[in-house]
């Protein structure tokens, strides 16, 4: 945590572009995207299903490597880092929240967000008690020895922010938070996120069709065919009517 | 902005090389994932049981027929029974790689998850290779206990003079071994059996592995 603390951008990209070849054809799912992205900023990804935003994400994710372009983390260029050194950086600087939640089925709450915290080194005994906290920050004391398949999509969600934030991240990326939740649930979930960002100062970056997700984002990239179309404050969102891309 | 490059990449590299998913978590890890498959890894262990039982039993009443003296002549264990007993054993050993594929396959979407939460390629290889010596050693167990067994009942309930009969028990007695050389063989078998299937799951894509819908 307190080596981030030194960088002003917490992401940087530079021209990133990334192909997928398909037979004869290639796809160009991202084409020359160059951002940056302050610490502690909430970001949100919008645009249309195949525009780029989860290439983009698995991109920043160190999940995937790019065609072209460049992601530094922290400065650091991703695509730099060996094997074991892209599991430290998935381990400790970065926080993944899934749409479709992905715990792990055939462990407890309490052990699905411990999870990351094995693979960070830390020891048993403090692995529990941070899991605890954890879950009991974002509601689920009462929960911890339950499996996911005893929980409701909206308590999934948020054990699955609850192990995102296991390793104090420096982000967290979350593809489609509130895709599989009711707009009820959907909007606890930002609001979870939301104070999250602002108690821990952890930059968080999303990729939604949510329109709820506008209200709480310092800054929105609209993202079309693989480019970013542009980029906006949520108050030049609020001004124009809602919904039009 | 100037960058470091290399310099700064390699600031990253703080920690020493050693983490290690603890082993106790491991294997709780993988019995819950049998558990969960239960059917499966049943059906699996008792091919296992099979092979493993059939060798055992063999080699405890070849051990019995040398004691009591057999016919002149004869082999103590045919040749063909013993391959008949090594195509058992392969036969589990597919079994095994099958059972190992199937999980594997299942579980995509769950290796996918595990890397990103920082999981090592020797993690993912660690579990799924507890979970195959977690089946060889039960059945390897069983297997080797149960084919000894089988040697027992066959010879112990003849009707024999007490001289045989005590070389009988003698022979059993000094055969116990032969249940604990099953079990490791067992376990090799499985070890090996699953090496494959851990092989490539721990070589997924974890974009891959996260898209891929079963």
């Amino acid at each position: 945590m307190e080596t981030s603390l030194r960088y002003e951008y917490t992401v940087e990209t530079e021209d990133l572009a990334k192909n997928y070849v398909m037979g004869p054809v290639t796809v160009k799912a991202l084409d020359g995207v160059s951002v940056k992205i302050r610490r502690g900023e909430y970001l949100s990804t919008m645009g249309p299903s195949g525009s780029g935003k989860t290439t983009f994400f698995n991109m920043i994710g160190g999940l995937d490597r790019p065609t072209r372009g460049k992601v530094y983390i922290d400065e650091v260029d991703i695509a730099k880092l060996d094997a074991y050194e892209l599991a430290w950086l998935r381990a400790r600087k970065i926080g993944y929240i899934f749409q479709t939640f992905n715990l792990i089925p055939v462990l407890t709450a309490v052990e699905n967000v411990s999870l990351p915290m094995i693979f960070a080194g830390v020891g048993r005994e403090e692995r529990l008690e941070r899991a605890t906290q954890l879950l009991e920050r974002v509601g689920l004391g009462e929960r911890l020895d339950h499996k996911p398949a005893e929980l409701s999509g909206g308590q999934q969600q948020r054990v699955a922010i609850a192990r995102a934030l296991a390793n104090n991240p420096v982000i967290v990326l979350a593809d489609e938070p509130t895709g599989n939740l009711d707009l009820h649930t959907g909007l606890d979930i930002i609001t979870l996120l939301k104070t999250l960002n602002a108690e821990k100062g952890v930059t968080i970056i999303t990729a939604t069709h949510d329109l709820k997700m506008i209200d709480v984002s310092d800054r929105i990239f609209w993202i079309r065919d693989g480019r970013l179309e542009r980029i906006e404050t949520r108050k030049e969102v609020s001004v124009r009517p809602v919904g039009r891309e | 902005m100037s960058r470091g490059g290399l310099g700064r990449s390699r600031t990253m590299k703080t920690e020493k090389r050693t983490i290690i998913f603890p082993i106790g978590e491991a294997i709780s890890f993988s019995i819950e994932s049998i558990r969960r498959r239960f059917t499966r890894a049943i059906i699996t262990i008792v091919s296992i049981i099979l092979g493993i039982a059939f060798l055992s039993a063999l080699l405890t009443m070849s051990r019995i027929v040398v004691a009591i003296g057999g016919e002149a002549g004869t082999e103590a264990v045919p040749s063909y029974e013993l391959w008949i007993a090594v195509i058992a054993l392969l036969v589990c050993g597919v079994g095994i790689v099958n059972s190992m594929l199937m999980s594997v396959t299942e579980r995509y979407k769950e290796i996918g998850t595990i890397k990103t939460l920082g999981a090592e390629d020797i993690h993912i290889l660690e579990l799924f290779l507890i979970e195959g010596g977690i089946m060889g050693i039960v059945g390897g167990t069983i297997g080797g206990v149960l084919g000894w067994g089988v040697a027992y009942v066959t010879y112990v309930f003849q009707q024999q003079s007490a001289e045989v009969s005590s070389r009988i028990v003698q022979a059993l007695f000094e055969s116990v071994p032969l249940i604990g050389y099953s079990m490791i063989l067992s376990v090799v078998l499985s070890l090996l059996s699953s090496m494959v299937p851990a092989y490539m799951a721990a070589k997924l894509n974890p974009v891959e592995a996260l898209r891929y819908e079963v």
